[in-house]
Formats: C-alpha cells, sequence, structure tokens
C-alpha cells in the first residue's frame, strides 16, 4: 500500500519556489488572521509524489484498461488529440472576463457549437453554460418555470416523470420546487399513455422524459405523450443521456419537445475522469429562449476596426437573453469540456449519424451474442431480456430474475464476476422498473472481437456455481468491499493519531 | 472518423448473425412521421491534423493571459501547477474511469479522492469534505440550501439567509437559482466603508438559517471581523465562508473561527483557469451538516479479507437513490479536477503551500506600494489587510482606463461597475505568484500615463 499521508516527508521547507517579490516579513499581517496550525499533510517529494499516483492509478479501472459498459454512462474511447487541444494557451489559460476581442476563437468554437447542437437536436437557441447532465435538466426546468410564471400560469406545479426516469430528473424538478408525479411504465418497459392522460391536466408544468428510454427502448408513441402533455398546456423535457443514440436519424425537436439537455460529455467526448468533468448544455424552442442563461454567443457582420482581432468576417459576442433566469455557474459553462467535444464532433461532421448507427449496431450484436452465448453455454435460463423488444437502442437491459430465483445469484454477484475476467461491471439495478437490472452499453468504440469475446466471458460468469460468484472478485486489488461497514464505521478523512 | 470505429466494415456480418439486412433494420422501431430527412446539415468529417490545424488557428488567435502581462482575477487565479501534476492526470486509468460504482476496481480514485477529502479537510479545519461541486458558486448555493436545510425548523427566521452584499452578481444569481426552489428568503449582510463585515448587521442574521461571507472577500479584503461572527449568530445559524484555498497557507482555517461550513473556487490549487472550467467546488463542513450535504463522499471500509478498502457511502443521500427527496441533483461532479487539486497539494506539502500564499501576498502587497504612490488613484480600502487583490479608485472609468491598458498589451484587472454599478471608476487589480514585480513597475507607469491624461498631473 502507498499512502499519502504515510509518508514521512522531508523536514525544513518544502516545494521549490521563486522568491516572493517583497519579504515575508513585510507583509505585516495581524495576528488575527494568520494560520495557527499548520495543515497536517507531509511534504513529498516529486519522486514519492509520482510513485504514489501512478501507484494508484493502477489499482483504477478505465476504459483505456478495458471494456467500461457502464450503462447509461456512455463510456466511449477519448481520442487523445482532445487532451493536446484542451491544453493550447488559447484555452486553458483565458479567463471568462477578458474583453470579446481576446476571446473571439473561443466564441466562434461556442458558436459553431450552438449551431451544431440546434441542427441535431431541432431546437432554436442552445446555451452551454450549464456544466453538467443534472444542470442541465435544472437550468431547463427553471426556463419552463420562468416561462410559466411569465404567463401567469403559476397553478402548474406538476412535473411528470416515468418510472424509469434517471433520479436527476425528479431530484432536478424537485429543487425547483416542483411536486413530482411519477407515472409507471408498461409491463413492456414503454410508457403508458392511459397512466399519463390520467395525471396531466391544468396543473401539469412539464413531463421530462428520455427516449430512448432507460431500457435503450425507443418510445414509439413519442408523439402521442407529446400531445397529450401540450394539450393541457404542459412543456415536454427531453433529458439527453441518451442523444448518443438518434444523432441524424430523429431529433427531439421532431419528437415534439420544447427543451432538451445533451450530456456533452457522453454523446461526444470528454473524459469522464473518475465521476467528472461534464458538460449539460441545453436548448429549447424559440418560446423558452429568451428564459436562458447567458451567455450565448451570437454572430453579425463585422464592423469598424473590429478587422484587427476577428477571425472572419464575423464578431462573436455574449448576449444575454432579456427574461434570463440568470446563471447556474459563475463562468461560462465548462469551456474545456466545450472544446474537447468540439474537437470529437469536427472528427464526425455531417457523419454523427454514423456515430449513432455504430452505437446501436454494437448495442444490438451483444445483445445478440449475450443470448447466443448463454443458449450454446446452456444457462439461458438464467437471463431474460429487462423489456420485449426485436431491437434495443445503444443499450439494452437483461434481467437476472431467473438467476437470483433458482441458483442465488444476483445481478451483483454477476457484476463482481465479470470484474475477475477483467471487465469494468456493467450498471446494476437500474433502472428500479426491473428485477436484477444488468444495463449494458458497448458505445460504438468496442470492435466485434471485443464484443464477442466478452459475450464468451458473460456466459462462462453464468455457469460459475453460486459460491464462487459470492466469493468474487479474487482478483482485484481488494475483495468485496463491505459498504455496510463504511457506512456504520464512518472514516471520511485520514485519522492522524485519532486512530 | 474511420480511426474512431473499430467495426466500420463489418456492419453487414454484424447485422448477418442478427438476421438483419441494413443498418436500417436496427432503426426499425422509430416511426416514419419523427424521421429526420436528409443528411444532417453539416461540415464534412475532418482528420485529426485538420482538427488540431483549426484549434491552433481559433484558440492561437484568443489573448492567452501568459502572453500578456495580467492583473485579472476576480475570482479565478492564475497559480503555477507544477508539470507532475498535467503529467500525472492524463493517466488513462484515471481520465478514463467514471464514478467508482464498483470499489474493487475503483480503488485508486477512491483512495486519491479520500486523500483529497483528508487534504480540504486539514485546509479548512472542518472534519468533513466531499469530492467536488461544480464551482465556487455552486458549492456556495448547495452550502446556503444545505444551511436551511439543516437549521429551518428550530430556526426564528425560518428559510431565511444572510448573504454578504459584496457577493459578485454572477455568483449571487447561482444562488437566487439554487435557493428560490426552497423558497428561501435571502437578506443582505451590510459591510464597512473599509470592506469589512458590519457586525451589527450580523446580529440582525442571528436566528437565521445561515449566514455567508468570503474570505478574502470580493473586494480582495482578509476580514478581521470574520473570527466574531459565530459567536454572533450563535449555535443554530450557519456560518459559511467561501476562501480562495491558496490564501489558506497564511490565513487561518475558518473551522479554527467557528465556521459551519467552507466552501470556495478550487481552481487555484491544481487547475489552470481554463475559460471558467472546468473547475472544481469546494465543500466542507462540520458533523451536524454530514447526513444532509450534497456530492460524494468516500469512506474508508475493510474488504471480506479484512482488507483496507475504499468505497462511496452514505449514498441514500444522493439522486440514484433517494430520487426527488434527495439533497442534491448533481450526480457527474468535478473529481478529475479535484485530483489535480490533491496532486498539487501533497507535492507542495504545508510549507509549499505557505510559501506560495506568501508569493501571492507579496506580490499584493508591492502593488499596493506602487499603484498608491500614483497621483489621482485612491485606494479604498488601504487600512485593510488584502491578499492577493485591492480595489483601485481611478480618475476616470476603469473601462477607460482598461481599453488602456490593451492598447500598450496589459490585462489591467476588473471593471467592478460590472459587479457594483454604482462604482464605475473601481477597479480590482489582482496578483499571484505568477505576477513579477517589474509588471508591476509597468502597470503603475502606465496607469500613471493614463491618470495624466485624465488631467491628473503626474
Amino acid at each position: 500500500m502507498s499512502h499519502l499521508f504515510g509518508h514521512h516527508g522531508a523536514p525544513g521547507k518544502g516545494y521549490s519556489q521563486p522568491a516572493p517579490v517583497l519579504p515575508a516579513s513585510e507583509l505585516s499581517v495581524p495576528d488575527s488572521l494568520l494560520r495557527k496550525q499548520a495543515p497536517r499533510w507531509p511534504r513529498i517529494s516529486e519522486p514519492e509524489m509520482v510513485r504514489h499516483y501512478t501507484w494508484l492509478s493502477k489499482r483504477n479501472f478505465g476504459i483505456d484498461t478495458g471494456f467500461y459498459p457502464l450503462g447509461s454512462c456512455t463510456m466511449k474511447h477519448n481520442p487523445r488529440i482532445n487532451e493536446v487541444i484542451a491544453q493550447l494557451p488559447g484555452i486553458a489559460d483565458v479567463h471568462p472576463h477578458q474583453p470579446e476581442h481576446h476571446l473571439q476563437g473561443l466564441l466562434s468554437i461556442y458558436h459553431e457549437m450552438q449551431h451544431m447542437l440546434e441542427i441535431c437536436s431541432g431546437m432554436d437557441q442552445v446555451t452551454l453554460q450549464p456544466v453538467a447532465g443534472a444542470q442541465g435538466e435544472f437550468t431547463a426546468v427553471r426556463c419552463v418555470q420562468e416561462y410559466f410564471r411569465l404567463r401567469g400560469e403559476d397553478q402548474r406545479t406538476k412535473v411528470i416523470v416515468p418510472d424509469s426516469a434517471h433520479g436527476t430528473n425528479p431530484a432536478s424538478a424537485a429543487m425547483c420546487g416542483f411536486e413530482i408525479v411519477e407515472i409507471p411504465s408498461r409491463v413492456d418497459g414503454r410508457i403508458d399513455l392511459d397512466a399519463l392522460r390520467a395525471v396531466a391536466d391544468e396543473t401539469t408544468a412539464l413531463m421530462m422524459i428520455t427516449n430512448p428510454n432507460t431500457l435503450g427502448l425507443f418510445e414509439a408513441d413519442i408523439l402521442e405523450a407529446s400531445e397529450i402533455v401540450h394539450s393541457v398546456g404542459g412543456q415536454m423535457y427531453y433529458d439527453g443521456a441518451n442523444f448518443n443514440a438518434i444523432l441524424g436519424i430523429t431529433s427531439p425537436g421532431l419528437m415534439g419537445f420544447d427543451a432538451v439537455h445533451f450530456n456533452l460529455h457522453k454523446t461526444f467526448s470528454q473524459p469522464h475522469g473518475g465521476g467528472g468533468p461534464g458538460s449539460g448544455p441545453i436548448g429549447v424552442k424559440a418560446h423558452l429562449a429568451d428564459f436562458l442563461p447567458g451567455p450565448i454567443v451570437k454572430k453579425r457582420p463585422i464592423a469598424g476596426d473590429e478587422a484587427n482581432h476577428a477571425i472572419d468576417d464575423m464578431w462573436y459576442g455574449w448576449y444575454q437573453p432579456i427574461h434570463s433566469i440568470g446563471k447556474v455557474q459563475q463562468w461560462h459553462g465548462n469551456a474545456g469540456a466545450v472544446i474537447r467535444c468540439w474537437a470529437y464532433y469536427r472528427r464526425y461532421g455531417n457523419g454523427l449519424k454514423t456515430m449513432s448507427e455504430h452505437a446501436v449496431l454494437n448495442a444490438n450484436y451483444l445483445r445478440h451474442a449475450l443470448h447466443r452465448e448463454a443458449e450454446a453455454a446452456g444457462v439461458s435460463d438464467m437471463i431474460v431480456d429487462g423489456a420485449e423488444t426485436d431491437v434495443a437502442k445503444h443499450e439494452f437491459t437483461i434481467s437476472l430474475g431467473p438467476a437470483k430465483e433458482s441458483h442465488g445469484i444476483s445481478a451483483m454477484d454477476i457484476a463482481k464476476g465479470l470484474l475477475d475476467m477483467g471487465y469494468m461491471a456493467p450498471t446494476v439495478y437500474f433502472p428500479l422498473v426491473v428485477p436484477e437490472c444488468m444495463m449494458i452499453e458497448p458505445t460504438e468504440t468496442e470492435s466485434k472481437d471485443t464484443l464477442d469475446t466478452f459475450a464468451e466471458d458473460f456466459a462462462k460468469v453464468l455457469q460459475e456455481d453460486a459460491e464462487t460468484l459470492h466469493n468474487a472478485p479474487i482478483t482485484t486489488p481488494v475483495r468485496r468491499v463491505d459498504e455496510v461497514y463504511a457506512a456504520r464505521n464512518l472514516c471520511l478523512r485520514h485519522p492522524y493519531d485519532e486512530d | 472518423m474511420v480511426d474512431q470505429l473499430p467495426n466500420l466494415g463489418r456492419e453487414a456480418e454484424m447485422l448477418a448473425s442478427m438476421g438483419m439486412s441494413s443498418m436500417e433494420d436496427l432503426f426499425a422501431d422509430i416511426p416514419d412521421n419523427v424521421r429526420m430527412k436528409g443528411p444532417l446539415p453539416l461540415p464534412d468529417a475532418q482528420s485529426e491534423e485538420e482538427i488540431i490545424a483549426d484549434a491552433r488557428r481559433l484558440l492561437g488567435s484568443n489573448v492567452a493571459l501568459g502572453e500578456r502581462v495580467s492583473f485579472l482575477g476576480a475570482g479565478l487565479y492564475r497559480n503555477y501547477v507544477p508539470a507532475a501534476v498535467f503529467q500525472l492526470i492524463t493517466r488513462g486509468e484515471f481520465l478514463t474511469s467514471y464514478t467508482p460504482y464498483q470499489p474493487e476496481v475503483s480503488q485508486g480514485m477512491l483512495q486519491a479522492m479520500w486523500e483529497f477529502q483528508t487534504l480540504i479537510s486539514e485546509l479548512v479545519g472542518l472534519p468533513i469534505a466531499n469530492l467536488s461541486l461544480y464551482d465556487g458558486s455552486t458549492a456556495a448555493a448547495e452550502a446556503i440550501t444545505c444551511s436551511v436545510r439543516v437549521h429551518t425548523r428550530k430556526a426564528t427566521q425560518k428559510n431565511t439567509v444572510y448573504v454578504s452584499e459584496l457577493t459578485p452578481p454572477d455568483r449571487m444569481s447561482v444562488v437566487e437559482n439554487y435557493c428560490q426552489g426552497a423558497e428561501i428568503e435571502i437578506k443582505m449582510l451590510r459591510h464597512n466603508p473599509d470592506g469589512t463585515v458590519n457586525l451589527s448587521s450580523a446580529q440582525e442574521a442571528a436566528g437565521s438559517c445561515g449566514v455567508y461571507v468570503e474570505q478574502p472577500n470580493p473586494l480582495g479584503v482578509l476580514d478581521g471581523g470574520l473570527p466574531l461572527l459565530k459567536e454572533i449568530i450563535g449555535e443554530h445559524t450557519a456560518l459559511i465562508v467561501a476562501v480562495q484555498p491558496v490564501s489558506l497557507g497564511l490565513v487561518e482555517a475558518p473551522g479554527a473561527y467557528g465556521a459551519d461550513i467552507v466552501v470556495g473556487e478550487g481552481q487555484p490549487l491544481g487547475s489552470p483557469i481554463t475559460g471558467g472550467g472546468p473547475i472544481y467546488g469546494i465543500f466542507a463542513c462540520s458533523k451536524p451538516y454530514l447526513r444532509l450535504m450534497p456530492g460524494r463522499i468516500v469512506g474508508r471500509s475493510i474488504d471480506v479479507d479484512g482488507k483496507e478498502a475504499y468505497c462511496l457511502t452514505l449514498s441514500t443521500r444522493e439522486q440514484h437513490i433517494r430520487r426527488h427527496r434527495a439533497t442534491s441533483n448533481i450526480c457527474t461532479n468535478e473529481t478529475l479536477i479535484a485530483l489535480m487539486g490533491a496532486m498539487h497539494m501533497s507535492l507542495l506539502g504545508p510549507e509549499g503551500l505557505h510559501d506560495l500564499a506568501v508569493r501571492n501576498m507579496a506580490a499584493c502587497a508591492l502593488g499596493k506600494q506602487k499603484l498608491s504612490s500614483i497621483n489621482g488613484v485612491r485606494i479604498p480600502h488601504a487600512s485593510s489587510h488584502h491578499f492577493q487583490e485591492f480595489v483601485i479608485e481611478l480618475p476616470g472609468t476603469a473601462r477607460d482606463c482598461l481599453a488602456y491598458l490593451d492598447s500598450v498589451g496589459i490585462v489591467g484587472g476588473f471593471d467592478l461597475a460590472r459587479w457594483y454599478p454604482n462604482q464605475p471608476n473601481w477597479m480590482l487589480v489582482s496578483f499571484t505568484d505568477q505576477t513579477k514585480a517589474n509588471e508591476i513597475e509597468l502597470l503603475a507607469a502606465h496607469i500613471e500615463v493614463w491618470a495624466a491624461s485624465k488631467g491628473v498631473a503626474a
């Protein structure tokens, strides 16, 4: 084990730096402002520090390490050029408060990204300000809230979400002060229009829905759902977590949505970095555009001496919508993530549809391969589809319900068995509507060979006996971690001598 | 795109194995009436070489602060980040991982984040820290809503918080957006002419749910009155202090004077400014706030063999479990940038952090000496102590002065009229460890020239 706090550290001064421009003795800070006790962590030399973090990295699984079929999270390959671009001084070393004429290049990329997202989504205006998908949801719900306030429709206090929705949907709407109405899915995992009709009324502000939904199924009745909500004066919100399945094939605009968020880091590519950063722009139809948070980039022909700073014959400027809800992050969104996603988009251009097609091809191929291999291994009775369907979209669900019932093997057991085979496990126990659920998203950047091998290995795990799987994993840096112990014996920091 | 899609050219074979004949079969479930007609009206795909060339051309046209002499801070600061941080952060095992839902194969990031929690905890003087929020403003907003969740039942001023009137409007706007759904009333905490908190105004906050102040504050002032605040507002009102983390190498940790929640823009520790994101928000608190706080937390545990192991804990606060009753909607956070912060802190050590704070403050002190000697330039809060920035009052508008400085290649500072519209002549001048003595001389000389052009005798 390498422990940061186990290092003894060298005595005396730490990390070497240039001398201050004035001696510390001239600073005259009153004692009342001065820190009394230095933070207790060791000063370690660079060789120790590099080795510590390299050691830690070796105990971590990333896409670069192996197949990462974590459903809903879209763990696709991150092209390295994006990292090189994000370190260019023209993005890494710029400040959001610099004047427009210092940032024409950045603003033009913002404008290009707004425009591309508008085209792909069928929305009229995009803002790049929200920094994560959940924040995009929150932002869009706030815009809808202000829209209704301005129209005097304060009675719209309800937000409808299907029971298969991401947890962020109800959480974001509740943060805005809305009452959440959850409607059950049909047995085939799709939206139940009768259940929607039963709850949609003049108190409905919004319906939030993902399409393809969290089971990876396309909601073919989506136009009807939009009509039901619109007929009572409500708005339709598209959770763009699964937008990567439909680029160039359909769009939220065509499905009748009024607002949408994009998980830019998933649909395009920003490394997820152990939990973040992300980027969660939103797009809206024209009637909601005045409520968006700014700044938004608009362009116009250059005038006067602007040519000295312009990158072409257009001037790119920040713009604040008239009824803007204000800000949801203090700066201009996650500019570094936007740049990476811009580089990713440029790689596909008008061929983005091919990206979605391959995401869907890989998901369906893997779904078939899993069933085929399970069949061949004589264990097909242990899994069933999470929902009945001919085709899935970019992800699919299976239920380990039968395995649990007949063999006492849970989705978690299979997940841990897959870790022993050298894979990251799929998402488990989500969506909640599927018992012993496993949600699998291979992404477009996995080869057929990888998918074939994974399917074979998956069937091997299904053949393991219950005891072996209950003991899995055994090849990982640590074995099954006791989460109950962690919660009951809270240790959230190095305890020092309080140990 | 060819180099990104391993199965280009293998479509037919893969489709055939599923009994399909065309890619179209995969989308048979999407009704015709929602289909996009025709191709996306976007440019053609580019190769990596073309993309980097365009990126260099477009981003190269931006003015990077490092190319200029710069005094622009106002919440984001150009500190030197050691090379090892950038090298290590690109290790694919960190870079391309996600939320550690499977702890057995995520021990590296989990332990690194548990260490980050400890580093932040030590830095701010509070026992608990999370894995980061989006930025300083969302951390402030989440702290305020958290204080209401914890205190409103016993508060005499229910659902009410007091926020420093100096809080920049952009940050305030985030706070308002986060507070409005919970119907939280935001009242203003007044400040004295020297930039410090008005302690009698603070007395009005007693019995409310929380008080939000910043140290150093948005005027750059280190407020000696903050240590008195907790006693004034009382046990049942949260003292929330936002910090610039580098300052804590020198300045008292808020936990030591009774802060209940400490937040801040983590950026100066570990991260370039990057146009304002991705950066990371710091969130730390004391025990009474633990179960109602936002964000992810790592706990130390054991595996089935009793071996030390780490995992996410207290997840029942979070949206994926608690849904609409969650303490926050946050899912994706800024872990990778927080990891850069942890790396920077571990390399600095406490002494290195102290030295870094001294360098920032020394540059600021030298700046104060030089700028205060310019005829026509006044330092409104001169009697107060500053960490790395202060306000100068100019004999003309800051806007005009900044335009002049820009014309001679200096990024002069921040026009405070954008925050405080009734102060058009106020400019916030910021200094960091990167500020050189001769750059300060240059700034002073040019402001003197500009001031003279406004009719002020040199």
